[in-house]
């Protein structure tokens, strides 16, 4: 290879000869495609005994604790559950006032209305018991964190590796060693929850600490105060708009998990009420428990998101006023006997909603088979098994051959060809692999590809030091047995990410130049972002039934929000000059579009694609539920069955998946945002 | 003020060296044995290391308003940092009234700042979740004093900077020169002996920035604080400094008296920034007096000691030949010869 090469150019070529090799000597050479059982590493196995014994150590103190978690539990619990409803929905009512005056009042009036009428109230109040217990839990632990992270340097570093891994291995994945720990119950839940929304928290302290102006940080030192006096009289409150934003977030993570943790059962909440309606087919109530949950989630979100904002004070008198309404209607419905578990009164709608969505699928019924079963053939199975084993006569209507594959790879080295020799060699080599990996499938690539493949990309976005984590990450994986598993979620969810990817970049472009499209598309957003991920599972189920492409449509639904959110906010945050300077040299909307704009916004636009990434890694897991194959899987029979070393490895796999792919974007975010200047 | 030379410095600094990188200590006393003045940065430059304050000295004498001017990145923030100790200096000596603050305990250090030091940041630095008073009662409430006492010091402060009836206020609901003032209130809060003002009026427009100047004048006339004044801007020095220390690439190249720096500066970088300076407006007749008094001396436009430039050249416009120059008295001190005081208001072309 010579020399005036460009580092993409070396990487695509060396991918490539590895990838035509591995295809050509594939049939002789059957370790080249799977990793040889031989070698494999018990590793599940391993990481069971070990982790089981580390466990049943320290089994008897967290049982204590456990004990000891089950006591403040109960109190709240049986607090939220004796108390008459009237004087819970006049309290929330009231907080509302508080925060954000009439707006945020109603918000609370009408949505614990809604929950009130739906008939599960006593199954909320439990999901709200757990919310109130964990999330203090996780608010102090998440401050002191991230305090101890600025006050020491040292431990920042692995403070924020800590956090990292945290919030990348799936949520299912840590339940099991804690229900080996604490038992079944709701307790279980209360921890995971705790664990899962304190990072967010301790993210978001040492951020607003980080943040505080260095000369308000002296003027405090000048003042004459003492480090505590400096922290806590001074850079902490300084840094509250940030904090709360934790807050925020905390909330929203513990409710989510909240509901997630309903699937170890024990506790009668209303993420159970969710799974069990689904289990049982019967959508409309399901649909229901999960609007239900919906409300909450908003009602959480919009209070304590309006806290990090500037606010004005509100009238003490009035949310006083709205506090004694709800108690004295609390004792008049206390006195009358009024029990709003009869009330049920969206029975009868979710009756209709299930006879409707039956109607609908029953008429339509071909329809919806042929979106799933073309997309399913078309789409889906080719990029899993490649097209050399999807086109049967079946599925395509003839038989994949190796004159095809001849006459598609002739195709494709054309293309690269010509490619080649307009000067971008890159750009040919890519389309050359893109052609090898469509007609192998991505979960039958042989593992050098994969390996070499990510290494190489590596190197391209952060160099050696980035190529040798991923090398060795991946490696443990392939070794470890579940690698056939990884390639599954990979494929699974790099399906989605693509398809995220391109409709969510062109509805963000669409939110970028038309303030119309953005004025629809935002509310849809901040709307899939406030849900928690299990209900996502709901509508998906109702119409598409169990199966991959429900866990593919629901991947996409939960993922395409970041995307859509970064592109849009990348195009149209270019700097006024830059735009001003487009127009002035005669540029179009379109030219300063393309020329302008999207250039600038690059380093934005990946990042949005890196969430997007993480949110597709987090949600496959969820999608376990409704049948998908692979690590999720895994993991989730893991949880039914206790088995802690599967659960564990399996979620570390798919953790270093979702690293892998996060440092790579990252790397490539990085380098362009140099390039920049930014 | 020359009633201050007779007493001790209020602040004396010797030796200061900030160097940044790793192991800048070790680096620095190994480079200040093997090397004699300007090598010693050098070296140290080439081990990779920022010498951002190289061998600062200097005396600020009691009363006495001293501004230290220098551009941008010539370590005239971190001097006045390494002064206050709000960074720890890497090499030399502080003392502040006789005692050498760099080796007082951070016990020590807390009780200084409570009573003998203030400081004035330049994008004022105020707690945002405060209001107006308790960030000018903070230092009181860090010295312990009673929230009775500490507002009525607050509402004195405040007054002194002209800001009464907005004691309420927060920090958001003020406009720039105001949250300046606030800054100056909360400095003067605890009474402090010496004052550090880093770029006080830097982020100010200029309308806004002359009144302050010359506001932070009047009260600077009856507090006779010790200050350390930071500047970028030449004019704002001459304007108010007793004395200036222009920097230079972390070093201190000349000290002197505004007239010093406009009429003998030391090498061409001093000379540059007085190039647009109006000299006339800072020095006197007797700058460019003539060394003998010559004998014919046919006009005397009453030029007399202490008379800027501008003033003495407005007075022999049409005059050719050497004038008189008198003291206050009447008696006569030297000459000048009027095409000198136009030459010295020459700007020099660069």
């Amino acid at each position: 290879m010579s020399l005036s090469l460009t580092r993409g150019a070396q990487a695509a070529v060396l991918v490539l000869v590895v990838a035509v090799l591995c295809r050509l000597l594939g049939g002789q050479f059957e370790w080249l495609v799977g990793w040889p059982t031989a070698l494999t590493v018990p590793m599940t196995e391993w990481m069971g005994a070990v982790v089981g014994g580390f466990l049943s150590i320290f089994k008897p103190i967290a049982r204590g604790f456990s004990f000891a978690l089950s006591f403040p539990m109960n109190w709240v619990s049986w607090l939220l559950g004796q108390a008459p409803w009237p004087l819970v929905v006049g309290s929330v009512t009231a907080l509302g006032w508080w925060i954000g005056g009439l707006r945020l009042a109603a918000l609370g009036f009408f949505g614990l209305g809604f929950v009130v009428l739906s008939g599960y109230w006593a199954e909320s109040m439990n999901t709200l018991a757990l919310v109130v217990v964990s999330v203090p839990l996780a608010l102090i632990s998440g401050l002191a964190i991230g305090i101890l992270a600025f006050e020491v340097p040292r431990l920042k570093g692995a403070v924020q590796a800590l956090l990292d891994i945290m919030q990348t291995v799936p949520t299912f994945a840590y339940l099991t060693p804690l229900l080996v720990l604490f038992g079944f119950g709701p307790v279980v839940g209360l921890i995971a929850s705790a664990i899962y929304a304190a990072p967010p928290m301790a993210r978001n302290v040492l951020l607003g600490l980080e943040r505080v102006e260095p000369e308000i940080r002296e003027a405090a030192v000048m003042s004459g105060g003492t480090r505590r006096q400096q922290l806590f009289l001074v850079e902490i409150p300084a840094a509250t708009t940030q904090i709360m934003i934790g807050v925020n977030q905390c909330l929203m993570a513990a409710l989510s998990m909240v509901i997630i943790a309903a699937v170890i059962g024990g506790f009668d909440d209303i993420g159970w009420e969710v799974l069990l309606t689904m289990r049982k087919a019967l959508f409309g109530q399901a649909f229901l428990a999960g609007l239900v949950i919906v409300v909450f989630a908003i009602v959480i979100d919009r209070m304590s998101g309006a806290l990090a904002l500037p606010r004005a004070r509100q009238n003490k008198q009035i949310v006083w006023g709205l506090f004694g309404a709800g108690a004295a209607v609390a004792v008049w419905s206390v006195v009358a006997g009024w029990n709003p578990d009869g009330v049920a009164m969206f029975d009868g709608v979710a009756d209709r909603v299930d006879a409707g969505v039956g109607a609908f699928t029953a008429d339509h019924g071909a329809t919806l088979d042929a979106l799933k079963n073309n997309v399913m053939f078309y789409g889906l199975l080719p990029l899993r098994i490649g097209l050399a084993d999807a086109v049967l006569p079946f599925t395509w209507g003839f038989k994949w051959t190796a004159q095809h594959s001849a006459v598609f790879f002739g195709i494709a080295a054309v293309i690269a060809a010509l490619l080649a020799w307009r000067g971008r060699l890159a750009a040919g080599a890519i389309v050359m692999l893109l052609a090898l990996m469509l007609e192998i499938g991505i979960a039958q690539l042989p593992w050098p590809v994969v390996i070499i493949g990510a290494g190489a990309l590596g190197w391209v976005s952060g160099g050696w030091k980035l190529t040798r984590l991923v090398v060795i990450l991946l490696g443990l994986v392939l070794i470890s047995g579940l690698w056939e598993r990884a390639l599954l979620s990979l494929y699974l969810s790099g399906a989605s990410v693509v398809s995220c990817a391109v409709v969510g970049g062109l509805l963000g472009l669409w939110a970028a130049v038309s303030p119309m499209a953005w004025r629809v598309i935002r509310p849809v957003c901040d709307l899939l972002q406030t849900i928690p991920l299990f209900v996502f599972l709901i509508p998906v189920l109702m119409f598409f039934q169990i199966g991959e492409f429900s866990a593919y449509l629901a991947i996409c639904l939960y993922a395409i929000v970041p995307m859509i959110r970064y592109t849009r906010h990348g195009l149209t945050t270019t700097p006024e000059e830059m735009i001003e300077a487009a127009q002035a040299s005669g540029a179009g909307k379109w030219q300063t579009m393309f020329e302008v704009r999207a250039p600038y916004a690059a380093p934005t636009i990946l990042l949005g694609l890196n969430q997007t990434i993480l949110y597709a890694f987090a949600m496959l897991v969820i999608a376990a539920l409704i049948g998908t194959t692979g690590l999720g899987q895994s993991i989730y029979l893991a949880l039914g069955q206790a088995d802690v070393g599967l659960g564990i490895t399996a979620g570390a796999a798919m953790a270093i998946l979702a690293l892998v792919a996060d440092r790579l974007v990252q790397g490539f975010a990085e380098e362009r945002r140099r390039a920049l200047g930014l | 003020m020359s009633e201050a030379n007779s007493s001790a410095p209020a602040i004396k600094v010797e030796g200061l060296w900030q160097v940044f990188g790793e192991r800048a200590s070790a680096a620095l006393r190994e480079a200040q044995a093997a090397h004699d003045g300007p090598a010693i940065a050098e070296n140290l430059i080439g081990k990779g290391l920022i010498p951002a304050v190289r061998d600062a000295n200097f005396e600020v004498r009691a009363g006495e308003l001293f501004v230290i001017m220098g551009l941008s990145g010539s370590g005239k923030s971190t001097l006045i940092r390494c002064i206050s100790r709000l960074v720890e200096p890497t090499a030399g000596a502080v003392h502040v009234d006789g005692e050498d603050i760099l080796k007082a305990s951070e016990k020590r250090l807390i009780d200084l700042r409570r009573r003998k030091l203030g400081m004035v940041f330049q994008h004022f630095g105020l707690f945002p979740h405060m209001s107006v008073a308790d960030n000018v009662g903070f230092p009181l409430k860090m010295q312990g004093a009673g929230k009775k006492e500490r507002r009525k010091r607050a509402l004195e402060v405040i007054e002194l900077v002209g800001l009464q009836g907005r004691e309420d206020a927060y920090p958001r609901e003020l406009s720039g020169g105001q949250r300046q003032r606030v800054g100056i209130a909360r400095s003067l809060a605890v009474n402090p002996d010496i004052w550090f003002l880093d770029e006080p009026f830097s982020a100010l427009d200029p309308l806004i920035r002359r009144q302050l100047q010359d506001e932070f004048l009047n009260i600077q006339a009856t507090l006779k604080k010790s200050i350390v004044f930071i500047t970028h801007d030449i004019t704002e020095a001459l304007k108010l400094a007793d004395r200036i220390a222009i920097m230079k690439d972390g070093e201190i190249v000349q000290i002197g008296t505004p007239e010093e720096i406009v009429l003998r500066p030391v090498n061409d970088y001093v000379a540059e920034f007085s190039k647009d300076v109006a000299k006339g407006r800072h020095a006197c007749v007797e700058s460019v007096m003539l060394k003998e008094i010559p004998e014919h001396m046919p006009d005397d436009p009453g030029l007399r000691v202490g008379m800027t430039l501008d003033t003495a050249l407005a007075k022999c416009m049409s005059l050719y030949e050497p004038v008189p120059v008198h003291d206050r008295d009447g008696k006569l001190v030297g000459a000048v010869q009027p095409a000198d005081l136009a030459a010295a208001l020459q700007v020099d072309e660069a």
